[in-house]
């Protein structure tokens, strides 16, 4: 199972990638507005999750989310939508 | 093994103490790094370092630890380049020095490098980073586009970039580091036509091939390549990130940028290795010396042994350079001495080695007694050994020291070795072919002179000459290295690259001689040096270093009573000088007064001295001294 699929794995990983020690409601709060966050991270964070989950993300998706846990869904469910072709 | 020293490191920050503990970061990165992991892990350990440190907070660690060296760097680029900022922190950090980045906005680097007000220009930074990639050139280009289209781009970028490094050494001190830009496949494929792909490899060759002869020209100008990062590093560039992020490299490449940087930051300040100290069983050879004797040890003929071959090669060659080498060993002295001297696979001989400790001593014990040998700090060594269990114990005792983590596969030894650049300068100097021969010869001298009695006796046994003239051109970089590595006999403790001393041999207010000296076992070559500045009927001494491999000669005192005659010969009024206490520096403070010279001030600039030309003190009697003063005050 990759740390991706469950907010307590996604939790660990920005932890331990990214060195933010979270509590599960910040991963809803806007990027905007969490004083941690800075978008030189995403680079970290998309190659972390798509080591973690053996599947490509979609990067332009990522950039548009709103908060983490936008993020974490869109890279969950990134594998299944392509497999089903949803482009 | 990652795990343990990177939740230390956590551990640090959550309770605050990252700043207060400082001087322990470095330890726990060289274990962090320590170990079987592969490139990816190395990497990704490096990245999750540099999130816990790059929060460091540079005053509270300057206020708890004021002499920890900050490395002011400036980093612009053609892409996005805020992403260095976690590789450099670690990677200067594993070299005990702390980091004050400052980035400019991504596609900045044309402003920053041609406005003169520039924060990239005026910051004041050490070093300027600026990151290159090949859409600099292919950005350039119309649609279609052709070969010819690419030579004129390459050529005027070339020309550019080339007028610009230029400009930017003449403003700034810093060291301006630019880099060559890779070439990737979805450059090449751009071009059906097989000879059209080879001609545009050719074209991007030359220029990255220009680039750095960049920096042969200009001496504060360094040129990183890039080629053989990737190599080890994998893919060079991600297509997504460099389209939505201006990544234009992936983190793995940036980190292998990172730690050249680290290294150049650290030969800038001086800080390069002397020494590399080897173990001998599984490193130097395969097998155990003690149990299998000299028929079952290899250095050729077998898999294994080839391995180790080629290990000694790369350390043969290493040392013709100017590294020392030493031995560092558990095995007993004769055995270890009959294989260096008759087994038929070495490729290191006894006398590739300034030292050969083989003892049942600790090791640790052993290479502090090496230390001492060479009269340089732990600080100036490298050690290299197979076992994890004495490298941390070496790590453990001896902190300041190197270590190169070996372990059971040969085959990487070379890799591992030069993973890192400890023994990094920016140019080769006479000397440094030389060197081990030089500490060879003063093993004979010390081994000579312990029969004698008396420091007067062993000086006079040595029949000393020295000779004081201004240096030619081609002294200036071994003159510099002098005032980079020599910390005990250096009155004001400066340290001054390349470019500083060149300025100074140039400026017609101050005047430099440097000191050379020979004894009857032979020449030793540029030892020391005087930095002098004549000014209203007085001289100022700015500056007098002499190296530690001739200390205790009395060379030091020949030359200042030979400079006190000749400025009393001259009709100068007096001589000063002002000694600034650093933390090795502190032999110096006797100097000044058994010459003769009084203290008149003692303030922030330091101890200011004056001699009043009245009482000379002789040069000591066992030496002979030929100084060239000619012409150097002008009255």
């Amino acid at each position: 199972m990759s740390l991706i699929e469950s907010r307590d794995g996604f939790l660990r990983m920005l932890r331990d990638e990214l060195g933010m020690d979270l509590a599960e409601e910040d991963l809803f709060t806007g990027l905007d507005r969490l004083a941690v966050w800075d978008s030189m991270y995403l680079l970290r964070l998309i190659t972390a999750m798509e080591e973690d989950s053996g599947r490509r993300i979609e990067v332009r998706r990522i950039l548009e989310a709103g908060c983490l846990d936008e993020i974490r869904a869109w890279a969950d469910t990134r594998g299944d939508r392509g497999a089903g072709g949803a482009r | 093994m990652g795990a343990q020293p990177l939740e230390r490191l956590r551990s640090l920050r959550a309770s605050g103490r990252l700043e207060s503990d400082y001087p322990r970061v470095a330890p726990l990165l060289a274990e962090l790094f320590d170990g079987p992991d592969g490139p990816a892990e190395r990497f990704s350990a490096l990245f999750r370092a540099g999130r816990v440190l790059s929060a460091i907070d540079t005053d509270r660690v300057l206020l708890h630890h004021p002499d920890t060296p900050v490395v002011s760097v400036a980093v612009t680029g053609h892409g996005t380049v805020a992403h260095l900022l976690d590789p450099l922190t670690t990677e200067l950090a594993r070299h005990g020095m702390l980091a004050r980045v400052q980035f400019s906005d991504h596609g900045a680097y044309l402003r920053d490098l041609t406005d003169p007000h520039s924060a990239f220009r005026t910051c004041g930074a050490e070093l300027a980073l600026c990151v290159l990639d090949a859409e600099i050139l292919f950005d350039q280009l119309p649609l279609p586009w052709g070969i010819k289209d690419l030579e004129a781009v390459t050529t005027s970028t070339l020309h550019q970039l080339s007028a610009l490094a230029d400009r930017y050494s003449e403003d700034t001190p810093a060291t301006l580091v630019l880099n060559t830009v890779p070439l990737l496949r979805h450059h090449t494929q751009q071009l059906i036509d097989r000879r059209g792909r080879a001609l545009l490899g050719a074209v991007l060759r030359d220029f990255n091939a220009g680039l750095l002869r960049l920096a042969a020209r200009s001496p504060s100008v360094e040129v990183l390549d890039l080629d053989p990062l990737i190599a080890e590093g994998g893919p060079a560039c991600d297509a997504r990130l460099a389209r939505y992020l201006k990544a234009a490299y992936t983190d793995p490449l940036l980190a292998g940028y990172a730690r050249e940087v680290g290294h150049l930051a650290r030969s800038l300040r001086g800080m390069a290795k002397k020494c590399l100290v080897l173990d001998l069983d599984n490193t130097l050879w395969d097998g155990v010396l003690g149990d299998q004797g000299p028929e079952g040890i290899a250095a050729a003929g077998t898999y294994r042994g080839e391995a180790f071959g080629e290990f000694q090669r790369t350390v043969k060659q290493l040392a013709s350079q100017g590294v020392l080498l030493a031995v560092s060993s558990k095995n007993d002295r004769a055995p270890v001495l009959e294989v260096l001297r008759e087994h038929p696979d070495m490729v290191l001989r006894e006398a590739d080695f300034v030292r050969v400790n083989a003892s049942r001593d600790t090791k640790d014990g052993n290479i502090r007694q090496i230390a001492d040998d060479l009269d340089c700090g732990v600080e100036c060594l490298v050690f290299a050994d197979d076992s994890a269990a004495e490298r941390a114990l070496v790590r453990h005792r001896l902190p300041q020291i190197a270590v190169v983590p070996l372990d059971e596969e040969p085959a990487l030894h070379v890799t591992r070795l030069l993973q890192d650049g400890w023994f990094d300068t920016r140019l080769p100097t006479e000397e440094d072919g030389r060197r081990p021969d030089r500490y060879r010869v003063e093993e004979v001298r010390r081994e000579a002179l312990e029969e004698t009695g008396s420091p007067e006796e062993h000086a006079r046994e040595l029949e000393v000459k020295v000779w004081m003239r201004p240096p030619d051109t081609l002294e200036l970089a071994r003159l510099s290295q002098l005032t980079l590595r020599t910390d005990q006999l250096n009155l004001a403790g400066a340290r001054l690259r390349l470019p500083d001393i060149t300025a100074l041999a140039d400026d017609p207010r101050h005047l430099l001689l440097s000191i050379r000296s020979a004894d009857r076992f032979g020449e030793n070559g540029m030892v020391g040096a005087l930095f002098l500045r004549p000014d209203q009927g007085q001289m100022h001494i700015d500056n007098i270093l002499l190296s530690c491999r001739v200390a205790g000669r009395g060379i030091e005192r020949a030359c200042l009573s030979a400079l006190l005659e000749y400025s009393r010969a001259a009709g100068l009024r007096s001589v000063t000088a002002t000694y600034r206490v650093t933390s090795k520096n502190r032999q110096v403070r006797e100097l000044f007064p058994e010459l003769g010279f009084r203290e008149v001030r003692d303030d922030d600039n330091g101890v200011h001295y004056r001699h009043d030309l009245d009482v000379i003190p002789p040069v000591p009697e066992h030496l002979r001294i030929d100084s060239r003063f000619e012409g150097l005050v002008r009255q």
